[in-house]
């Protein structure tokens, strides 16, 4: 049976397409969400890879941000649970998941048969996020990808304020006005966002082993900083941004065997 | 009367309190405005008055801001922005408690802010349960009585006192029968607020009759079942976007800890002599409120006890933002849950939120949850 997930965020249209609840057809990512194509091009794009045609499709959920207006699917889960599911299935000694997207942070703890059984998510603010490290990016005219390989760089990382958005970036122009080099920045950067995010994994109740998910753990820079705020070794996979695509697909199959379909 | 009458006559008060001070006014009643969280309406009823709560609205705040930085409590920038906007004309007065500092503050900027209505201050004592407390209460409330004859013209006396005692014990005592009765019936999280909220703007004996009805009505009907049972605490549960998104998710509200709901009601003024003192009394027996004084917290296990009790998954806080006394509380309650074995969400609210996506994803992540 084949199942679709399609996790719509904030900044990043994801979908995947999964075939008996463990072989992955295909996956997509495309830097456009709610209210464009973003998600309809991530749909076409694996039903293309997967040479899969929409009617093979045995049920397809949504999740993430712009899960409750998108049209078309089975069940709208929230991506907090889809999460939960897709780490789980790739790694399954994960009980700790550290989850930063475009707008917001969230944190989850699992039990060993994957389950969550607690989460907290960021404050209504920018700060921690993947928002922060593009509003950041812009300031010092990198893209975003370029972070990482700048901070790796770094010898002495800047301190940056982890409380605000807006006064980090004031921070960040003032320290660039004063000569500071911008690798020293880049670190100081993703330092801010695992200060920010470590704050909230603590008060979860941190339990090894420890994932990151979402777009912004693709960034090296940040998961290092996040392993030497918290201590601990940092578990990464490279499907870390599909992962809410991924649980959704899973909970889908999951849903339609209860469903005898 | 069919419930859904019932419900429709308390959610038109719930959701139009300007209507219902015009009304009141009409009949040549004299309202007076009680500020969060604690007041002695009873005075205020004995006098022949009306009281009718401000606990602010839904709205952009812009005038208050000449008052107040933007870090604090929403619900008392919301009150003064509509004294100064005019909202509550015709008002003889508003009673402000001393509750917490923000409150103090609403109190002295009245003042300047909102002229054609007299602040008249209800001064608690922080130690509220020794002698030399209750004697300070009952001074304050001596004082309410003495600004209140000023601003209206009013006359107290004792045996209107002990009259309105027995309207507002009575009162208390239906509104606790509710919360028990909604815990099982087929009712949703909107209508369960506007019996608490409609409260606020009708005379007690007049709510009394309609939530007494009610309780027949909802103690014959359907019950809830499959849902997810929770309970509620904080300051202010009414927004119609949150509570949509409890009932879109399945989320029972099966008791709640909220101050403008429930924590009004759990306490009767005792029977004594004399009137004032047993609703001096009174202030002294409450207990289980953020601001209501208690170092040994024993409101935490009051809400761990409260939700077993109901059968409830978890305790949802609704966090007033910048309220400093519910932040202080939450750790403890956040560890108590994790012990007991309930799930607990904390979600941030204010009077200025428009955008509920985190909230809903909170809310329906712990549905599934469950």
């Amino acid at each position: 049976m084949v199942t679709l997930g399609i996790d719509i965020g904030s900044t990043t249209s994801k979908a995947v397409m999964l075939k008996d609840g463990n072989e992955i057809l295909a996956s997509s990512i495309v830097i456009a969400t709610v209210g464009t194509d973003g998600v309809s091009r991530a749909i076409d794009n694996v039903l293309k890879d997967s040479r899969i045609a929409q009617e093979e499709i045995g049920c397809m959920v949504a999740t993430g941000y712009g899960r409750q207006t998108y049209q078309g699917s089975d069940f709208q889960v929230s991506e907090l649970t889809c999460h939960a599911l897709g780490v789980h299935h790739i790694c399954p000694e994960v009980r700790t998941v550290i989850d930063i997207g475009g707008q917001d942070a969230k944190v989850l703890s699992l039990n060993e048969q994957g389950r969550m059984v607690n989460f907290v998510m960021n404050d209504k603010c920018a700060a921690g996020t993947g928002r922060f490290l593009d509003v950041m990016a812009t300031i010092l005219k990198l893209d975003i990808s370029q972070l990482e390989v700048e901070a790796a760089k770094s010898q002495k990382p800047a301190n940056i304020s982890s409380t605000c958005t807006v006064f980090a970036e004031s921070e960040v122009i003032s320290q660039l006005a004063s000569g500071v080099e911008i690798p020293d920045l880049v670190a100081g950067i993703c330092q801010s966002v695992a200060t920010r995010v470590a704050s909230l994994a603590r008060r979860v109740g941190l339990k090894e082993q420890v994932c990151m998910s979402g777009g912004v753990a693709r960034n090296a820079g940040v998961r290092m900083a996040m392993a030497r705020e918290l201590g601990v070794t940092i578990v990464f996979d490279p499907m870390a941004q599909l992962m809410g695509a991924l649980g959704a697909a899973l909970y889908g199959f999951e849903k339609s065997g209860q469903q005898g379909k | 009367m069919a419930v859904n009458e019932l419900f429709a006559q308390l959610h038109e008060a719930a959701a139009s309190p300007k209507q219902q001070k015009e009304k009141y006014l009409a009949q040549g009643r004299k309202v007076v405005a009680v500020a969060p969280v604690y007041t002695p309406q009873e005075i205020i009823h004995s006098m022949g008055l009306v009281p009718m709560g401000v606990w602010g609205a839904d709205m952009e705040i812009n005038e208050a801001k000449k008052y107040y930085p933007a870090f604090i409590c929403s619900i008392m920038q919301t009150i003064l922005e509509l004294g100064i906007r005019g909202e509550y004309e015709g008002v003889s007065a508003i009673v402000i408690p001393s509750l917490c500092d923000s409150l103090k503050t609403l109190g002295q900027n009245w003042k300047y802010a909102v002229k054609g209505i007299p602040f008249i201050p209800m001064t608690y004592p922080q130690n509220r349960k020794p002698d030399y407390g209750i004697k300070f209460t009952k001074a304050g409330y001596q004082r309410v009585i003495s600004d209140l004859s000023v601003a209206t013209g009013a006359q107290f006396s004792e045996f209107a006192l002990a009259e309105s005692i027995k309207i507002y014990n009575e009162h208390n005592k239906v509104m606790r029968e509710f919360a028990e009765i909604a815990a099982e019936a087929e009712i949703t999280a909107a209508q369960r607020s506007d019996v608490f909220k409609s409260a606020w703007f009708m005379l007690p004996e007049d709510h009394t009759r309609i939530v007494k009805q009610l309780n027949e009505e909802l103690k014959a009907g359907p019950k809830a079942e499959g849902k997810v049972r929770v309970l509620v605490s904080g300051i202010l549960a009414d927004s119609p976007s949150l509570l949509k998104i409890f009932d879109e998710n399945g989320i029972k509200v099966v008791f709640d800890d909220v101050a403008h709901e429930s924590r009004q009601y759990r306490t009767d003024v005792p029977d004594m002599n004399n009137p004032l003192d047993a609703l001096a009394q009174k202030f002294a027996d409450m207990d289980n409120c953020t601001l209501l004084y208690d170092r040994d917290k024993k409101r935490i296990d009051y809400i761990i006890q409260q939700a077993k009790q109901h059968d409830a998954k978890g305790v949802v806080v609704l966090m007033t933002k910048f309220c400093d006394p519910e932040e202080f509380d939450y750790v403890p309650i956040k560890r108590a849950c994790e012990a007991a074995g309930l799930l607990n969400l904390n979600i941030e609210v204010d009077r200025q939120m428009v955008n509920y996506e985190q909230a809903g994803t909170m809310i329906q992540a712990l549905k599934e949850m469950c």
